[in-house]
């Protein structure tokens, strides 16, 4: 498709060079589009589904019995509980498996005796541990050491997590904690819910 | 042979083409500094063919992944070579690039008329990065999991985007399945393939650049022989370090070859704590440490794409004299940083009793999820971690610290095992074992910190004492019988054999005990005494009478009124979903205690 009159189009033998030249843009312009059309199309239709994941959701957060009360030590030392809930990955659904885990601790008032934290650390998504010491213990995360405070609180300054350790709704019926499980997005400064 | 060769030529071209590219000009003469571009050819043509092969193998979901790579390497002849020397490659192809681009920033001839050449080596490299990643993932064992979960996560950093991000490298709002396939085809059709797209391209450029320079040099020879025999000579010393690397731990046994971590778990509970990136990334990982959370994506994207932009900005940057002295220097500071925070990374994990603990914790899983896909049953289609979910030796420790060491310790002889918080309830090491039953009628011990000292069962020390204080030997001998019968309502398979060899004597304890008042007024056994006021001693330390106690100690068969501390953990049988642990845990825990678990055959009974 160079612009040389002398291999003009067969049809038209007669036309001129102002001709030629915009017969042979538009000849150019049809050609791409033609072809971005026939190259386009299955893009798309490869890309509608690879966008599919965008529509699937996480987690939805229910209330759950996890234990009874009096398996809580008194002295207020954290305790980790599994999260035992039906679990779907794409084609599969895995019934009563551990999806998570939370740690439970008396905090000694009579508004919210207990307190619920996700063991997911808000950093980068490490499970954090909780380390007994004779200053009272705190949680530590593994992969970047963040520590945190019993009730959740960033120990360090420059602590590598963007925010406290997320805290969990509790409800407390006949001597059984229930808690509202919910994961949160990682690295945020503010805890939002994964959707 | 001419004839033919000129027909294909005449037809095709090729024979022409292909002598164009044995004659193209090397500017200068042959010589070795200008091997590196072949190096990279050579390694990406190891990466290409042995990933075809390991491909061949692989399948790709959260149930196959690691069992086919476990397949590979322990089953197929040869397979932990294939997958080392791949795994080798990728890495030589790592240090290739990363040689020839400092290379070719020191003798600046990312100059004109070689910018072109220079644009297209900077993405080569990242590329070859992004292969790293997204390979490191396939073989979906607990360090590539946690490591790569944590570097997706890094995606929610980026403001508005970061959730729709994950989950489109995911494939969905968490890993699995869907996450393999994309990391999959990501790794052989997105980087593997623009790889192949680029390096072409590098070639092309290559030879025009080198072709101009000949041209105005006038001082140039042929490629072919001199310069083939360079290039050559050089990849096959690749080839030589490549093999070295992968045969580095013997050429047989569990470790040759590319280790395999245990199956990834994706229980967010047992999120490996010691998930480290591969080295290339270590600078990195550290960098990101000198930044608090609320600034992580400035270490994780904002810094490094800058330093890429400036890298790419080097051949209008080195114009001038000055302009090239700054980016040697600069190259110099940062490849100085990388290392140094490398080597800080390293050292600090050194140090790191926690992360060491860690990772001989995964080293032992490893084995023993090998062990287990060994046994005659082999690996189940629920995968391997199921191997691991059911194995008494590895959920035995982890329910014990959880919901038992708050009291009960479980130390042997030496003081080696899991020490109780406080421990206040016996110690469980050998559970029912001739040698836990001896301390428990020994007058001396059954008071103290082992048995029951610090509980209120009081009557139980002072009723063993009170009998047994003062025994002449020939009683001791009997109270020995009572102890051997007592074991054996445990039938402990680790004392079969021995509770076979003593039937006689195991039969007279058992009549000793029926007969013996001091017990049997509060305990029943078999037939003789009733339940309520003592633990029932008929199945002494069973998995059954175990799993029992644990689910409810309060029950009349065992404590009743009287238990101390201990809290039932299955009290509801028909509302499981009101207990603390399920009956399969409970087993588990059971059979563990009572020592229980697959060993394989040569090995035999013993930890």
């Amino acid at each position: 498709m160079e612009n040389s009159p002398q291999t003009s189009s067969c049809c038209c033998g007669s036309a001129t060079d102002a001709d030629e030249n915009r017969r042979g843009f538009l000849a150019q312009a049809i050609a791409v589009v033609l072809g971005a059309v026939a190259l386009l199309v299955p893009a798309v239709v490869g890309i509608v589904a690879f966008l599919n994941p965008l529509r699937q959701k996480g987690l939805a957060g229910e209330f759950m019995r996890l234990t009874s009360l009096d398996v809580l030590p008194e002295d207020g030392t954290p305790r980790k509980f599994p999260i035992i809930a039906d679990r779907t990955d794409a084609w599969n659904r895995f019934p009563n498996e551990p999806v998570g885990a939370v740690f439970l601790r008396r905090t000694g008032e009579k508004q919210q005796p207990v307190a619920a934290l996700q063991v997911v650390c808000p950093h980068a998504g490490c499970s954090v541990q909780y380390q007994a010491s004779p200053e009272g213990g705190k949680f530590f995360c593994p992969c970047h050491a963040a520590s945190f405070d019993l009730a959740g609180m960033r120990l360090d300054k420059t602590s590598p997590s963007p925010r406290d350790l997320d805290t969990l709704e509790v409800k407390i019926e006949n001597s059984d904690v229930l808690v509202k499980f919910q994961n949160f997005e990682t690295g945020t400064k503010k805890k939002v819910a994964k959707a | 042979m001419k004839a033919l060769l000129g027909w294909i030529d005449d037809r095709s071209g090729l024979v022409s083409a292909a002598r164009k590219c044995m004659d193209a000009p090397v500017p200068g003469g042959a010589c070795c500094s200008k091997v590196w571009p072949c190096t990279i050819v050579f390694a990406f043509c190891v990466q290409a063919i042995t990933g075809f092969f390991l491909w061949m193998f692989y399948s790709p979901s959260a149930q196959t992944a690691w069992e086919s790579v476990y397949f590979l390497q322990h089953e197929v002849a040869g397979g932990w070579l294939l997958r080392a020397v791949h795994h080798y490659s990728a890495h030589a192809l790592l240090v290739l690039i990363g040689i020839y681009l400092i290379q070719t920033i020191l003798t600046g001839t990312y100059r004109a008329p070689r910018e072109l050449v220079f644009w297209v080596a900077v993405p080569m490299g990242l590329v070859t990065l992004g292969s790293l990643l997204t390979g490191d993932l396939l073989a979906w064992d607990q360090n590539s999991y946690a490591a790569t979960k944590v570097r997706v996560s890094f995606l929610t950093l980026i403001p508005g985007i970061g959730g729709g991000l994950f989950k489109l490298a995911a494939g969905g709002p968490a890993f699995g399945h869907l996450t393999l396939t994309r990391f999959l085809a990501m790794h052989i059709g997105l980087f593997a393939g623009s790889f192949l797209a680029l390096l072409i391209l590098h070639g092309v450029l290559l030879r025009r650049a080198d072709a101009a320079e000949a041209a105005t040099t006038g001082k140039s020879v042929p490629y072919w022989p001199r310069q083939a025999i360079c290039a050559t000579i050089a990849s096959l010393i690749v080839l030589a370090v490549m093999f070295a690397l992968a045969l580095q731990h013997g050429v047989s046994g569990d470790a040759a070859g590319v280790a395999l971590g245990s199956p990834a778990d994706p229980n967010p509970a047992n999120f490996y704590a010691a998930a480290r990136p591969e080295w290339a990334f270590l600078g990195l990982y550290e960098f990101s440490h000198l930044f608090p959370g609320e600034w992580m994506i400035l270490p994780i994207f904002v810094i490094p794409g800058l330093l890429v932009c400036l890298v790419l900005a080097m051949p209008w940057i080195g114009r001038s004299a000055a302009g090239h002295i700054f980016n040697v220097g600069f190259t110099a500071v940062v490849l100085l940083a990388i290392v140094v925070l490398s080597i800080i990374s390293v050292a600090k994990d050194r140090k790191d009793e926690a992360h060491q603990a860690a990772l001989a914790t995964e080293r032992d899983q490893a084995a023993r999820v090998l062990l287990l896909a060994r046994a005659p049953e082999g690996i189940p289609a629920t995968g391997a971690l199921t191997l691991l979910r059911n194995d008494p030796l590895t959920q035995g420790p982890i329910l014990f610290k959880t919901h038992c060491a708050s009291c009960h310790n479980h130390v042997d002889a030496d003081g080696q095992g899991i020490v109780a918080e406080e421990p206040s309830a016996p110690n469980l090491y050998g559970f029912a074992s001739r040698a836990w039953i001896a301390g428990l009628l020994d007058p001396k011990r059954v008071g103290g910190p082992e048995y029951f000292g610090n509980t209120n069962l009081n009557t139980m020390s002072a009723q063993v004492r009170e009998t047994l204080d003062e025994l002449i030997d020939e009683e001791k001998e009997e109270i020995e019988s009572i102890v051997v019968a007592l074991s054996a309502e445990a039938q402990l398979q680790s004392q079969r054999e021995a509770d076979a060899k003593d039937a006689e004597k195991i039969e007279r304890g058992t009549e000793m005990l029926s007969d013996w008042p001091d017990c049997t007024s509060c305990h029943k056994f078999h037939d003789e005494g009733r339940i309520g006021d003592a633990p029932d001693l008929t199945g002494y330390g069973s998995r059954e009478w175990i799993m029992g106690i644990i689910s409810d100690p309060t029950h009349k068969r065992f404590y009743g009124d009287s238990n101390d501390r201990m809290p039932a953990y299955a009290e509801f049988p028909d509302e499981p979903a009101k207990n603390t642990l399920t009956a399969q845990e409970i087993g588990l825990l059971s059979d563990w205690l009572r020592g229980e678990w697959y060993r394989a055959e040569e090995s035999g009974v013993g930890d």
